[in-house]
């Protein structure tokens, strides 16, 4: 008998990341269609009928005083990349007791377990993007050469949310309580971050400075300069930068730090 | 060289109680060699090295860091102090059914585990065939992995990682399970393996697994290496000790 076994594998350290992070990936997206009979729709849905409700209070109960014409697409751009960050954060507190058994048997890079998190999310963000177009045709809102920025908005809110979840993921396996406060946690992010308002709303409250240092802001300001380019803040997006890099380091070095105890707790 | 495992002064600690209580000063505590209070070895002060090829039987009654220690050259643990240095990769048979989806066809968790463990589309491809055939679940290929037996889902595990081509292979008493048939079938198949030149890791409790496989034995008493020999030798002290 041959033994093909005993030549090395070629593959680099980056290949073989790669690769399992895209199986892990692609398993999860399948796993969601083909499963569910609404499959593509559940990920738009969700931010659509969130959309749906403010829409209605914010135009049709109160006078709005937020925000640009048309509220739908103002909305839009920054509910569905909050649905990535929010979705990849609240499932990064599962993302090491989710899989344990496959945690356990597998030398796969460990962080792949939250980058995986982020990237399925990620997906389904930019799968979200038609309907934020389609609602901008309806509404004949216009598109601005500044949209270009999407690009820059993708890249920041990944650094941030893959570094915020390296911080969260190994966290919640010593305080099981922490999945609930990451849970209020972002329910109050939500209120928090210029998502139903923009940055420049908090300007006669003084807050305008303060509300910059929400990482979010600045990233949810790339995405709505497509649209209303008057709302693309650099402050915050300078702000912004810098603090998911940081998290993003932080988030390595939790991670680094806290990988062995949390692979004899699972 | 691949294919060699070289353990030196490995140990690794855990939490007496689950409960007890943490602060973020442990958590981030990091290596090093002090016991605090609550706390214990599991395994301590163990060293050893493998050639490529060796067969190895660890023994020892539960609890005494047998699966640890596999664990760690697995490398799903790593060690609070010591070093692991394992040459090539390695498939291990401990929670083989670990990777498998639920919702997915048992044709798609094939491709899902070997992906994980290293192995290229192209050279699933390949041993595709081979697998369904090792497994006997060539009717049900389309069938989602949760409508399987638990006996079949055990085959098809052991069918995938069985054809991994690593340089070692590590086992953990997964051959307890499985029909009669079955059951030599995985037996035919790790002496090829070893035919073939792997490294191989047992543990057992079965004397006769260990004896049939292993050419050397490893035997761990309360987290010690107490010996290191020739198996026959291994199992004697254990039932010297424990009264077989």
């Amino acid at each position: 008998m041959t033994s093909p076994a005993l030549t090395t594998r070629a593959w680099s350290p980056f290949t073989r990341y790669r690769r399992s992070l895209w199986l892990l990936t692609t398993r999860d997206l399948r796993v969601r269609y083909s499963t569910s009979f609404l499959g593509y729709l559940w990920s738009i849905l969700d931010p659509l009928v969130m959309a749906a409700i403010y829409w209605f209070v914010f135009t049709q109960v109160f006078t709005r005083t937020v925000g640009e014409e048309p509220y739908i697409v103002f909305l839009l751009c920054g509910l569905l990349p909050w649905m990535w960050f929010t979705g990849a954060v609240s499932d990064s507190t599962r993302a090491f007791t989710r899989e344990a058994k496959l945690v356990r048997s597998t030398t796969i890079p460990r962080t792949i377990w939250v980058s995986r998190l982020v990237l399925s999310k990620g997906i389904e963000f930019v799968a979200s993007i038609p309907v934020l177009a389609a609602f901008a045709v309806a509404t004949g809102a216009t598109l601005h050469w500044e949209a270009v920025w999407f690009v820059l908005g993708i890249l920041l809110q990944a650094i941030l949310t893959l570094g915020v979840g390296l911080i969260v993921a190994p966290l919640v396996v010593f305080f099981p309580d922490l999945e609930r406060a990451a849970k209020l946690g972002l329910r109050f992010l939500f209120y928090a971050s210029p998502i139903i308002y923009s940055l420049r709303d908090l300007a006669p409250l003084g807050l305008e400075r303060v509300g910059a240092f929400n990482p979010l802001s600045g990233i949810f300001s790339l995405y709505r300069g497509a649209f209303f380019p008057e709302h693309l803040d650099w402050f915050a997006v300078a702000v912004s930068g810098g603090m998911s890099v940081l998290i993003l380091i932080l988030g390595a070095l939790v991670f680094r730090r806290t990988i062995r105890t949390v692979l004899k707790e699972i | 060289m691949i294919g060699s495992i070289s353990v030196d002064g490995v140990g690794v600690r855990f939490k007496r109680n689950r409960l007890s209580r943490r602060n973020f000063k442990d958590l981030f505590a990091g290596r090093n060699r002090r016991t605090r209070p609550g706390e214990f070895w599991a395994l301590r002060d163990v060293s050893f090295t493998v050639q490529p090829g060796e067969a190895i039987g660890v023994v020892g009654r539960n609890g005494q860091g047998k699966s640890t220690l596999l664990k760690l050259v697995a490398q799903v643990m790593l060690p609070d102090e010591g070093t692991v240095t394992v040459e090539g990769g390695v498939a291990p048979l401990i929670e083989i059914t670990g990777g498998f989806v639920n919702d997915l066809t048992v044709r798609d968790n094939v491709y899902l585990t070997a992906g994980l463990h290293g192995m290229s589309r192209r050279e699933i491809d390949q041993r595709y065939d081979e697998i369904i055939e090792f497994a006997e679940l060539e009717e049900f290929v389309h069938t989602p992995y949760k409508h399987l037996s638990s006996g079949m889902k055990v085959r098809i595990a052991f069918a995938v990682i069985s054809r991994l081509e690593e340089p070692i292979i590590l086992v953990d008493e997964v051959l307890a399970v499985g029909d009669k048939a079955f059951r030599e079938k995985c037996y035919t198949r790790i002496e090829e393996l070893l035919a073939g030149g792997r490294t191989l890791f047992l543990v057992s409790h079965n004397e006769r697994d260990l004896l049939r496989f292993c050419k050397r034995g490893l035997y761990l008493d309360k987290g010690r290496l107490v010996l290191d020999a020739s198996i026959r030798e291994v199992v004697d002290r254990y039932n010297a000790d424990y009264g077989g």
